[in-house]
């Protein structure tokens, strides 16, 4: 049961660094949020500050309607997992697991209870006696959660929990996280630089650069609708396609024009950007929003050489040379493509993005 | 290879041999002479293994008080024959006695202090950190014999002179800066995060130290506590300097009047000497097993 409120909340170290600037955020009750930026953009030390482990230079953290700024860690009801893990390695892993509740002097028979719980959960059990270094990855990452899990803890912090796995089992432990929190009914918040991730478990994404927040909303508005070219580009696999160029109008309707490339907006966008004929503009096409053909018209079409033809299995990435910039684009594996030769793709023009050339702004908000 | 590999490790073996005697030998003629009469130590050609083997030595530190050296008595005996022993025999035990009394309690009192200090310098992130750490280290360079007079003063002015606490302040002065290092680097080693998950968990700052950091820190603690006993144990210089009499004197300090007397006896000298090197040799013993290294592995990945 915690609802967390930062309010103009900023932080600075003592050697003149500000790691975080002016953060308003809510995070509701039983949500799981997810702070996602490069490193160095403040979503560790907004995790911290959750914690107890840094301090709050400016602003107010509220825990519900208390104040948070002063609480020491071993006083807040939150649980952390971290990217190494941090299990003592002088304590097996019953001692790991059971060392939080110790020191908040539950009953002997509940800990022993809530430890062999979590274990069975997490599939540890017949490792409760050994120690860390005895331990994979896997197994190391599974001791973290469940002693964050005994806790029942009001919130759960989770520190790029993930990054230290190899791929495989790093998806295997995202959906074992999903569940878990479906299980635990507590709030979550998150911090990780991979945008998968991001995109598969939050409720809501917090994206951060340079301790300012650039953007927060569900995954799909997000990826849908993003707010400034470096959300664009930060989520997305391959990273979206970026092309500067111009608005123009042509027969009563506006186009994005770069070269020979040519390209209606969508209604929307029209109506948005009415009267700004010629402004400079940056457009962003994702990779999968184009079809290989059929019924092209004008207006929808683009143009351009295959340089490189990528299979994946499913599909088959295409690097194709338009307008004098390399461009990524996804299309079905039916395709015959060669590389050398001129291929049209078809643009889904309802999910172009427009950004404004100076500010990096979108255009569509 | 094989030869190759059997030559290298031979050498190896033979160098670590000669190394050892090197250093094994003074500590294994202290020994063998201590078991020597007067009389077989003088003679020549000297010799490792004693011919007649004898306690008296350690007898005479002991019990015998009546062979004591006087003024009166120096001509009669011939040092040679060891008949004699120093008139400050009799300090030896007692003085032994206070340098246990100095070595412990610096031990303790430096891990009290060193001990939370290098966990802040190591961990809490302060404004002035470097450079109180840049600061203890100059304490360091400055060499103890310039210290001697402001200590003098100071212990003077205490009222402390011939008085074992003065030795317990000076040497704390002299080893809390080098504990503190040794154990700051240490706990710097030690992953953050650690700290991060004992307070999550419910740790005060505290209560982090004692129950986390403490117990993998024991290699370094080790160290530390072999380092200021010996320090203590041996320290020379200060003591001279401000115990006076025997109540307040302590080994070092005993055994070199042993030299400054009406006779030299080397058999005796030999076995206080021996006598004196045995706690050291004991802690030693004692903690060797607690240095354990690789109990950091598996704190974090890797």
């Amino acid at each position: 049961m915690a609802r967390i409120r930062f309010e103009g909340v900023g932080k600075q170290y003592p050697n003149g660094y500000v790691a975080l600037k002016d953060l308003h955020l809510d995070i509701g009750d039983k949500e799981f949020l997810v702070l996602l930026g490069p490193s160095g953009c403040g979503k560790s030390t907004t995790l911290n500050m959750i914690a107890g482990l840094e301090d709050v230079s400016e602003g107010n953290l509220f825990f519900d309607s208390e104040v948070m700024n002063t609480v020491p860690p071993h006083k807040r009801d939150v649980a952390m997992v971290f990217q190494s893990y941090a299990l003592y390695p002088n304590k097996s892993v019953y001692e790991n697991i059971a060392f939080g509740l110790r020191m908040r002097k539950h009953p002997k028979d509940e800990i022993d209870k809530r430890v062999r719980d979590a274990a069975r959960r997490l599939e540890i059990e017949p490792l409760l006696e050994r120690r860390p270094d005895q331990l994979s990855g896997g197994q190391r990452q599974r001791v973290a959660l469940g002693r964050a899990m005994v806790r029942k803890p009001s919130v759960f912090l989770m520190d790029e929990p993930l990054s230290n796995l190899d791929a495989t089992l790093r998806i295997s432990m995202r959906a074992e996280i999903k569940q878990l929190h479906q299980a635990m009914q507590t709030t979550f918040v998150y911090v990780t630089h991979d945008q998968a991730e991001a995109l598969t478990l939050a409720d809501r994404i917090v994206v951060m650069r340079n301790g300012l927040v650039q953007q927060i909303g569900t995954p799909d508005a997000i990826y849908e609708q993003p707010r400034n070219m470096f959300v664009a580009s930060f989520l997305g696999n391959p990273a979206i396609n970026l092309l500067e160029g111009h608005i123009a109008e042509e027969n009563g309707r506006l186009r994005f024009k770069r070269g020979a490339l040519n390209l209606n907006l969508s209604p929307h966008l029209t109506q948005l950007l009415a009267g700004q004929a010629g402004r400079a503009v940056v457009l962003g096409l994702r990779a999968e929003d184009v079809v290989m053909d059929g019924g092209q018209s004008d207006g929808e079409q683009l143009q351009g050489r295959i340089l490189s033809v990528l299979p994946v299995g499913s599909d088959q990435f295409l690097e194709m040379e338009v307008e004098g910039s390399k461009l990524f684009f996804r299309v079905g594996k039916e395709g015959q493509y060669k590389v050398g030769e001129i291929a049209t793709l078809k643009v889904n023009l309802n999910r172009l993005h427009l950004f404004d050339q100076k500010d990096s702004q979108s255009l569509a908000w | 290879m094989k030869i190759q590999h059997l030559g290298r490790r031979s050498l190896l073996f033979f160098s670590s041999l000669l190394f050892v005697l090197y250093v094994m030998a003074p500590i294994g003629w202290l020994l063998s002479s201590s078991f020597q009469s007067e009389a077989e130590i003088t003679s020549v050609p000297p010799h490792w293994l004693p011919h007649q083997p004898t306690t008296e030595n350690f007898a005479a530190i002991f019990q015998a008080k009546d062979k004591v050296v006087t003024y009166e008595n120096r001509k009669q005996g011939d040092s040679a024959t060891g008949g004699y022993i120093p008139s400050t025999a009799k300090d030896l035990l007692p003085s032994m006695w206070n340098s246990l009394l100095v070595a412990i309690a610096v031990v303790i009192l430096n891990l009290l202090v060193s001990v939370p200090a290098a966990y802040a310098l190591a961990k809490i992130r302060f404004i002035g950190r470097t450079s109180s750490i840049y600061f203890m280290l100059t304490t360091r360079v400055i060499p103890d014999i310039a210290l001697v007079v402001p200590f003098f003063l100071f212990v003077q002015k205490l009222g402390l002179l011939d008085n074992l606490l003065s030795l317990v302040i000076t040497y704390l002065a002299i080893t809390v800066p080098f504990s503190i290092f040794i154990l700051t680097g240490y706990f710097e080693s030690l992953p953050d995060e650690l700290d991060k998950a004992a307070r999550v968990d419910g740790c005060s700052r505290l209560q982090t130290l004692l129950l986390v950091y403490l117990p993998l820190a024991l290699p370094s603690l080790v160290a530390v506590v072999l380092f200021t006993f010996l320090t203590s144990w041996n320290e020379f210089l200060l003591a001279l300097m401000f115990t006076q009499t025997p109540a307040s004197q302590t080994m070092p300090i005993v055994v070199a009047s042993f030299t400054s007397d009406f006779t030299i006896s080397f058999s005796f000298i030999n076995a206080a000497g021996v006598l004196a090197i045995i706690p050291p040799v004991i802690i030693a013993i004692l903690f060797e097993r607690y240095i354990v290294s690789g109990l950091t592995a598996g704190a974090v990945k890797g």
